[in-house]
């Protein structure tokens, strides 16, 4: 790795933003390395589906890239990051509420596809681990899109709860409130699958 | 579900682990004696043990993770683009209105003006700044993850050559790389290893 390199490592995301806001493109680029695995994954997570969450991920950046030069260091870089992606992720549950997609086109990516396999594992163990794995997320898609956000957000991000109050916009208590809806509904659902063996 | 006074939100934070060490230890205590709350922690540790699980089996495309920066000048190129055409379209709308002879007038002077201080800009500043490295624009981006782009599939056909001795993923990495050097001289590289590739020739590539 070059000189140039390792000082970007050492350098947090403000700094990078404001070299960024001084002229420096290079600096957008780093923060792309920085956070392209996190957000992609966020989303992939959420959308469940590679090719959507590709095309929302390069959104998240295109709308990053254009709104940071009168970006305000009010919050993390990465918040902000996470808010754009989570703003994105629920209107894209939004339009597909509204807009179902068939059963056909539903089957275009399989979800044994979302899954890394094991090739010396027991293939038969891992058809019932994916069957396990595909009932509980369709599972976490049946709660509502804020109690999703928030779940995956404080789950699956690291993200402290007031980190996502500030990315979803809502207060810290309406963020608990939306996560205990989350876990209660998702006891709902799962409860009686793993009580008859089901899972 | 908990009967007692303890709300189900507590259990879920205690599972969660989004207690405070101030509430963690009296409702510990209180877990000791209330079988209704243990057995709400249980269940409710059992749905995250579960959804943690199925949500770590996902996994990432390397591939598509590459290509996110270079998709992400080609939106910033396009929206670019789309800014300009849109702004041609508008001044052709406005056109039929220039012919009012006021306007018209004041569209020469401006025209004028910008010639003439175009002239004198030239004249009096005979050296432009050259443009700083990092001010590249965003079709220079492209162009540059494209080069890079080239030179990753140029290493995984070494790879799958010489390490993996793989003539199948050596010649599809070919392929792929001619697709992604049309128009530059990569091309003819990769044309002349696919041929050595089918004549059995290929050593070095």
């Amino acid at each position: 790795m070059c000189i140039a390199g390792i000082m970007d490592k050492l350098i947090d995301d403000e700094m990078l933003v404001a070299q960024f806001q001084s002229g420096r493109q290079n600096a957008f680029d780093e923060l792309m390395k920085r956070y392209k695995s996190k957000i992609f994954s966020y989303l992939l997570r959420s959308v469940r589906n590679y090719e959507d969450a590709e095309d929302i991920t390069i959104e998240v950046f295109f709308k990053a890239y254009r709104a940071l030069e009168n970006w305000q260091p009010k919050a993390k870089f990465s918040t902000w990051l996470y808010k754009i992606a989570s703003n994105l992720a629920i209107d894209y549950h939004r339009t597909k509420a509204r807009h179902p997609v068939s059963a056909l086109e539903d089957m275009e990516i399989p979800e044994a596809n979302l899954v890394a396999t094991d090739l010396y594992s027991d293939p038969v163990q891992q058809v019932e681990d994916q069957e396990r794995g595909r009932i509980i997320r369709e599972a976490i898609d049946q709660l509502s899109p804020k109690q999703k956000a928030v779940f995956m957000l404080s789950r699956y991000e690291g993200l402290q709860l007031k980190e996502v109050a500030e990315t979803l916009e809502m207060a810290e208590g309406t963020v608990k409130i939306h996560l205990h809806r989350a876990v209660k509904r998702l006891q709902t659902l799962l409860r009686p699958l793993w009580e008859n063996n089901e899972i | 579900m908990p009967k007692c006074i303890k709300s189900e939100g507590q259990a879920i934070d205690y599972a969660s682990k989004l207690l405070s060490p101030e509430e963690e230890e009296p409702f510990e205590e209180h877990l000791k004696n209330c079988p209704d709350c243990t057995e709400a922690v249980q269940s409710f540790s059992t749905v995250l043990q579960l959804t943690d699980q199925a949500q770590s089996e996902l996994r990432l495309p390397e591939l598509a993770l590459q290509d996110i920066e270079m998709n992400v000048y080609k939106r910033l190129a396009a929206a670019h683009e789309q800014t300009l055409l849109s702004r041609v379209r508008a001044s052709i709308a406005n056109f039929g209105s220039l012919f009012r002879w006021y306007r018209t007038a004041a569209a020469s002077t401006i025209i004028i003006a910008t010639i003439t201080i175009t002239l004198l800009w030239g004249r009096f500043f005979p050296d432009p700044v050259p443009p700083l490295p990092d001010e590249q624009s965003a079709v220079a981006r492209i162009e540059q993850y494209r080069q890079q782009d080239i030179q990753r599939n140029l290493e995984e056909v070494m790879i799958a050559h010489h390490l993996r001795n793989d003539e199948w993923a050596t010649e599809s990495q070919l392929q792929r790389m001619k697709e992604q050097a049309h128009g530059t001289n990569w091309m003819q590289v990769a044309d002349a290893h696919l041929q050595n590739l089918h004549s059995g020739t290929l050593n070095t590539p």
